[in-house]
């Protein structure tokens, strides 16, 4: 690849600066101990304190990893077989048009996903609450689970497929033994995505969670709206961290799996 | 049929759909322990009776028996038949050791045994040392006998290879060709090769299937198929060859290029038109006064071992002579060959109509 010109680095540099200044400057005021945004006083973490000594929003933590782990879990697991059943479909153009519809729920705005989920769970009947925010964070989560495993399993050869039968392999088998291992890396993929869009999901989670349930994302909305304390920043500034650790950590297992599974061919 | 077959084809036909039959009304027998090839341009049918075996796909009409039961029904999984795939097909999950111990943890055979009917293997394709390694860090070549020991280590009577040799380069491909060839001879087992290689083909098969368009031409040892092409498809296929029009005079009497030649054929019709074939080794280059054909050199390639030249005779035909001596291009040359030289086909005869007419002759010239 070419090397970047002085001009290009100085222009990416602005544009990351842009980008990164508002939460640098939550986080850089998160250690204020003046209490407002306009001054820094001085060096503190009562913030930090205020946000673990707060038990209603650790339990509201605790709610939003839960939901996010077991929401990222299932969908991977529909998902997964889902993208296995899709790439099985003969009929090339029912294929194309179930991507499609996978596809159109991905771009779909939240906000209708949103609303469409809170009149279903009315209509049904379901209670507003854990439930509900389980459901729908699984329901969005699916079709991205579906675009990150799919690539993985065109890739794969049919050869592989009849070779496995060839050896006896039954179709459970050929299930555990062939497809699932070969797609490890889309599957961890598409469950660190899963993870990442159910822990910072708003627009969703804002209609369909009830009282007395609460993700971050819709705490810290009511906080704000209550007023600013600088409790939200040192909050933010968490998990900002946290964010940055699960990037790393997919960085991590896909390019650990880039370095073991190589597509064959070439090299004598 | 002899008590020794182990697949036998009935009439099988083979259609897909939109795209008319593959394979119309086979019908052929294998015996243990042999090495057939079937060989074919691409699109001959060659592959699908290769997968009809495998059990990856049903046939459409007909039976196939594999020792003496009919499997049409029976899963790929459940037959006692190993393939070798042409892109090999390795798991790049699994390393060497496990890709060849795939079939065995299957069966879930003990570990004590599969360890070593895995080790046993892969010294059989002589990749001793090897377990460890990824896919990835084999070359073509031990990726090939990787393959082949995931197929044997299975012990299957029948052993598919699906043109298991295209993909490596030449010096590789004439070495695995004597690997395979020896390999089959100290298993015993039953292999089935599929390949367009017409050289490969001569070189390792008990014998050969010439396929054309979803049907048998002729079948044969090595020998009998380029000796005794039954038609001209056949006889361009498998090697060079002159194929010129001509008229059977009389029993051991042709006619052709303008002029009548003594033949070894008899038992035709009087008169009746047949194509000539003669290969381009069986024609030697003489003093025009001596030779049988006089003809005009229009071009020259050296080929290594012989040069290939180019001739046209008086009325038009074109000769290629394989002569380790050199010739002037544009020179007038006299080629001579001997009457066993000459092989005369009939037009549209059948396999079996050609097998009765070779046998009838019992001519010594035949006889190699």
């Amino acid at each position: 690849m070419e090397k970047l010109s002085k001009m290009g680095r100085v222009y990416l540099a602005i544009v990351f600066l842009i980008l990164y200044a508002p939460i640098f400057y939550l986080i850089f005021y998160s250690f204020n101990s003046g209490g407002t945004m306009s001054s820094f006083e001085g060096f503190t973490l009562e913030h930090y304190a205020a946000v673990f000594n707060d038990t209603r929003l650790i339990i509201i933590v605790l709610n939003t990893v839960i939901v996010a782990l077991l929401s990222a879990l299932i969908s991977t697991a529909i998902g997964v077989l889902g993208a296995i059943g899709i790439v099985f479909i003969r009929n090339r153009k029912m294929r194309n048009a179930v991507l499609s519809l996978n596809t159109i729920l991905i771009v779909s705005p939240d906000v209708i996903i949103g609303a469409s989920f809170l009149i279903l769970f009315t209509m049904v009947g379901v209670k507003l609450g854990f439930a509900s925010v389980l459901i729908s964070h699984i329901a969005f989560s699916i079709p991205i689970v579906v675009i990150m495993v799919l690539p993985k399993l065109m890739e794969m050869s049919d050869s592989l497929i009849d070779a496995a039968t060839d050896l006896g392999a039954s179709k459970r088998d050929i299930l555990t033994r062939v497809i699932l291992p070969y797609i490890k890396p889309g599957i961890f993929a598409g469950f660190f995505l899963a993870l990442t869009y159910s822990l910072d999901d708003f627009a969703v989670t804002f209609f369909v969670t009830g009282n007395g349930f609460a993700t971050l994302s819709v705490e810290i909305y009511s906080m704000a709206r209550a007023g600013i304390t600088l409790t939200i920043n040192a909050l933010s500034a968490l998990i900002f961290l946290v964010t940055l650790g699960l990037v790393l950590g997919y960085y991590f297992f896909s390019n650990r799996a880039r370095m073991t599974i190589r597509p064959p061919g070439g090299g004598n | 049929m002899s008590g020794d077959s182990i697949i036998r084809f009935e009439n099988v036909t083979q259609a897909y759909e939109g795209a008319g039959n593959v394979l119309n009304n086979v019908s052929f027998e294998l015996e243990r322990g042999k090495f057939y090839t079937l060989l074919g341009p691409s699109g001959c049918g060659k592959t699908t009776i290769l997968r009809l075996i495998a059990g990856f796909i049903k046939p459409t009409k007909g039976d196939i028996y594999i020792e003496g039961q009919i499997v049409n029904n029976s899963p790929a999984n459940e037959r006692q038949v190993n393939t070798v795939f042409q892109d090999y097909a390795l798991f790049p999950h699994l390393n060497v050791f496990e890709n060849v111990a795939f079939g065995l943890r299957i069966k879930k055979l003990k570990k004590a045994e599969i360890e070593r009917r895995v080790l046993e293997a892969l010294e059989f394709v002589n990749l001793h040392g090897y377990e460890k390694r990824d896919i990835s860090e084999m070359s073509g070549g031990q990726r090939q006998r990787v393959a082949i020991a995931r197929a044997i280590v299975n012990d299957p009577e029948v052993i598919l290879l699906d043109e298991p040799l295209s993909a490596l380069d030449l010096k590789l491909r004439t070495e695995m060709q004597y690997e395979l060839r020896e390999l089959q001879q100290r298993l015993g087992k039953t292999f089935i090769f599929v390949t367009h290689d017409q050289e490969e083909a001569l070189a390792m098969s008990d014998e050969i299937f010439v396929m054309k368009s979803g049907e048998i031409q002729q079948s044969g040892t090595p020998l009998d198929i380029y000796d005794e092409p039954i038609n001209r498809f056949v006889a361009d296929f498998i090697g060079e060859s002159n194929i010129v029009d001509g008229v059977m005079i009389d029993d051991y009497r042709v006619r052709f290029a303008n002029q009548e030649f003594e033949c070894v054929d008899q038992g035709l019709n009087k008169n009746e038109k047949v194509e000539i074939v003669i290969r381009p080794e069986d024609l030697h280059i003489s003093p025009l006064e001596r030779g049988k054909i006089t003809v005009t050199v229009d071009s020259q390639l050296f080929r290594g071992v012989h040069y290939e030249i180019s001739t046209v005779d008086e009325v038009g035909n074109e000769w290629l002579v394989h002569s380790t001596k050199k010739v002037e291009v544009g020179s007038r040359i006299g080629l001579d060959f001997e009457p066993e030289a000459i092989h005369v086909m009939r037009l549209n005869e059948s396999e079996e109509a050609f097998d009765a007419r070779l046998e009838a002759y019992g001519a010594p010239g035949h006889e190699k």
